[in-house]
């Protein structure tokens, strides 16, 4: 690699991230304007009934939220809010938007961040196990589990959940006790049936990539020259094997955060009732609260654009093989 | 003359078909300007979509029938996609018949509310009106709601029936919709490269960014719930992928000895994206179609469980929504459409692996 290659990479990287994040304040900027709703009418919506002429307060709240300017100078308004972070004040519980994801956030970070370590763990392991084994009847179970898996919808297995531990068994509420404090134990119980209901889907997934990529390297000729050379099949498993495979999994944990976790989290949020990012964008999107949805869209976006950039960086000192320039 | 104009958009079939869109343009443009509803919204889908399975599904698999007969043998070989396949055209015809068999999905009946399934019976606590008294009676199920009644009476087979209706529309026109874009815009961004190329992937990214859920929310909640918006939105954000499959998948191509040769010898650019190009990608293409069917049809009965769903159409995820809600009197109405949506997925995943292998000629099958 050349002098500074990776410092160089870094850099271009973090400024095609800001490009990136750009696009994304835009896009939504225009699907705002595309949409046959104004914030105006959302807001009124909102306000219905307490004043006597709306037309007055819509001419109100367009001069407050600047829709009386010219598209342009309202683009250039939109991306300087944004970038001071001034994220706009949410109309159904009068505050500013950031205050209320400052509130709400932990609930979503503890559920993802448990759901993601439960099933890139479980995964990882039954995919290995698997594959160290493969065609035997533990193989086939794991395989028949991990389609099930893969195909069971989140939302409905998390009604199941509760069916048939909350409501036949009774061993976990039906809801998510909001009163428990953060890192307890009986708050750890109360997020079993959710991390179960939203890591499912991802561990079994996990587990099939696992195995195919552990099964592949398994073939792979460095694998006969270290068994060759009499090494513990420990060693080869744990250090030639799977150091090979592991490295597209990191890609595709990654990949899942955008298409997969945020969305399963979304529905599962709501349905135990956890007060996170998810449920606080769905009740904004019943009660009409357009700067409470357009944050947590963009805030998601935030977070996939970050995690790429991480992972991106982080490639380049897992794997020296991958060059920069 | 007219085999002339063929040649200028690669051939007398793609004439042909772009001949047919542009009929169908004429109609809708009749139909917002001067007749009444000549066709229902989603009708226009649907021609589109019988038009692209004639043209560019039916007429080319017919045309080499040796190799069809051979990708279908491979698939065959695997058990679960043909079990796949039996459930998918099981549900298609329970979609196209069941309406005409079953009761109204949206009858509600108060006297007949939590009825459990036929072979199931509970016990319940009833409310006489006359002598204002509580009594506990016995329900057993009946054959009248085979699969049992919700908690306002609605017969829960009609609703189920009703459901597979949507996720299958849902499931095939969004995804065509989104497949149809991807390929247009992963061939486009491969064959004329440079500022175009640079342009659609960053634009890619841009649209991988967002959340996929999330940005289905957000655009619901700025469109409003309707059937046919629901399919928009999940066509117009769900082609990401493809694009970039098929724009890898024609970079390589493009670079091939047989397309040389083609440009060699002067073929046009049309000719070559045509006759070169969308042919040799459209294998990884079916296999990508029926892998995000299930995703497709997961994303509109998630987004009708949570309420943004269309309003007046009785989806599985409707009918879910109802059955946690009645949790502890009536299991079945949360059971049975899950039970529905599952197989489903199930069955477009095992038909997707076959598939997929079926046409790779590394697998051994």
């Amino acid at each position: 690699m050349k002098k500074g290659g990776l410092q160089g990479y870094v850099i271009r990287r973090l400024l095609y991230a800001i490009l990136i994040a750009w696009g994304v304040a835009t896009c939504t900027f225009i699907l705002l304007r595309v949409g046959p709703i104004s914030p105006a009418d959302k807001y009124l919506a909102n306000m219905s009934a307490r004043t006597a002429d709306p037309s007055q307060v819509v001419a109100a709240v367009e001069a407050r939220y600047g829709l009386d300017k010219p598209l342009y100078v309202q683009y250039f308004d939109w991306l300087s809010n944004l970038a001071r972070g001034d994220w706009g004040w949410s109309f159904s519980t009068s505050m500013p938007v950031m205050e209320l994801i400052q509130k709400h956030w932990i609930y979503s970070f503890q559920l993802i961040l448990l759901s993601m370590l439960f099933s890139a763990i479980l995964g990882i392991l039954i995919g290995i196990y698997s594959a160290v084994k493969p065609y035997t009847k533990t193989d086939y179970l794991a395989t028949f589990f991990s389609f099930i898996g893969i195909s069971v919808p989140n939302f409905w297995l998390g009604i199941m959940l509760i069916l048939v531990f909350s409501v036949q068994l009774g061993w976990f509420k039906t809801y998510y006790d909001t009163g428990l404090t953060l890192f307890s134990l009986a708050n750890l119980k109360a997020l079993v049936l959710p991390v179960i209901t939203l890591g499912t889907g991802a561990m079994a997934g996990y587990t099939r990539y696992v195995r195919s990529a552990m099964l592949e390297n398994l073939r792979k000729e460095f694998v006969r020259t270290a068994r060759a050379k009499g090494l513990p099949e420990r060693v080869v498993i744990g250090k030639h094997v799977f150091r090979n495979a592991i490295l597209p999994i990191i890609t595709i944990i990654m990949f899942d955060l955008s298409g997969v976790v945020f969305g399963g989290a979304y529905l599962t949020e709501i349905i135990f009732g956890i007060p996170g990012l998810g449920r606080i964008s769905f009740n904004a999107v019943f009660a009409s609260d357009y700067p409470v949805v357009i944050t947590i869209t963009l805030i998601g976006a935030l977070i996939v654009l970050l995690t790429n950039l991480a992972t991106d960086i982080v490639y380049t000192r897992l794997d020296p093989r991958i060059r920069y320039d | 003359m007219l085999t002339k104009i063929g040649n200028k958009v690669g051939g007398l079939r793609n004439l042909l078909f772009l001949c047919a869109l542009m009929l169908l343009a004429l109609v809708l443009v009749l139909d917002i300007y001067a007749v009444d509803r000549i066709l229902e919204p989603l009708g226009y889908f649907y021609i589109v979509f019988a038009l692209l399975a004639i043209f560019y599904g039916i007429y080319p698999l017919y045309l080499s029938r040796r190799l069809t007969r051979y990708y279908w043998d491979r698939t065959k070989r695997h058990r679960l996609a043909v079990f796949g396949l039996v459930f998918i055209f099981f549900l298609v015809a329970v979609a196209i018949a069941g309406p005409f068999l079953t009761q109204d999905p949206t009858k509600v009946r108060f006297q007949e509310k939590n009825v459990p399934p036929v072979g199931f019976s509970i016990t319940q606590s009833v409310y006489d009106v006359k002598t204002d008294t509580f009594s506990t009676v016995h329900i057993p199920g009946t054959w009248r709601h085979a699969l049992g009644t919700d908690d306002k009476g609605r017969d829960m087979l009609a609703m189920l029936v009703s459901g597979a209706r949507v996720s299958l529309q849902v499931g095939l026109l969004a995804t065509l919709i989104a497949i149809l874009i991807g390929t247009v815009l992963g061939v486009l961004s491969a064959y004329l490269g440079g500022w175009v190329d640079n342009a659609l992937m960053r634009f890619t990214d841009v649209m991988m960014t967002f959340p996929f859920f999330l940005l289905l929310v957000f655009i619901i909640f700025i469109f409003g719930p309707s059937l046919t918006f629901v399919i928009l939105a999940i066509g117009l954000t769900g082609w990401t992928g493809t694009a970039r499959l098929v724009r890898s998948e024609a970079l390589s191509l493009r670079t091939r000895e047989f397309v040389m040769a083609s440009r060699s010898l002067g073929a046009s650019d049309s000719r070559i994206v045509f006759r070169h190009l969308i042919p040799n990608v459209l294998s990884s293409v079916i296999v990508i179609t029926t892998l995000s069917i299930p995703g497709v049809i997961l994303a509109e009965s998630a987004l009708s469980f949570i309420g943004l769903g269309d309003p007046t159409v009785t989806s599985w995820g409707v009918v879910l929504n109802a059955g946690q809600r009645t949790l502890d009197t009536a299991w079945w109405v949360a059971v049975e459409p899950g039970v529905m949506l599952f197989l489903t997925v199930l069955a477009f995943n095992f038909l997707g692996d076959g598939i997929r292998d079926a046409f790779d000629p590394r697998s051994q099958v």
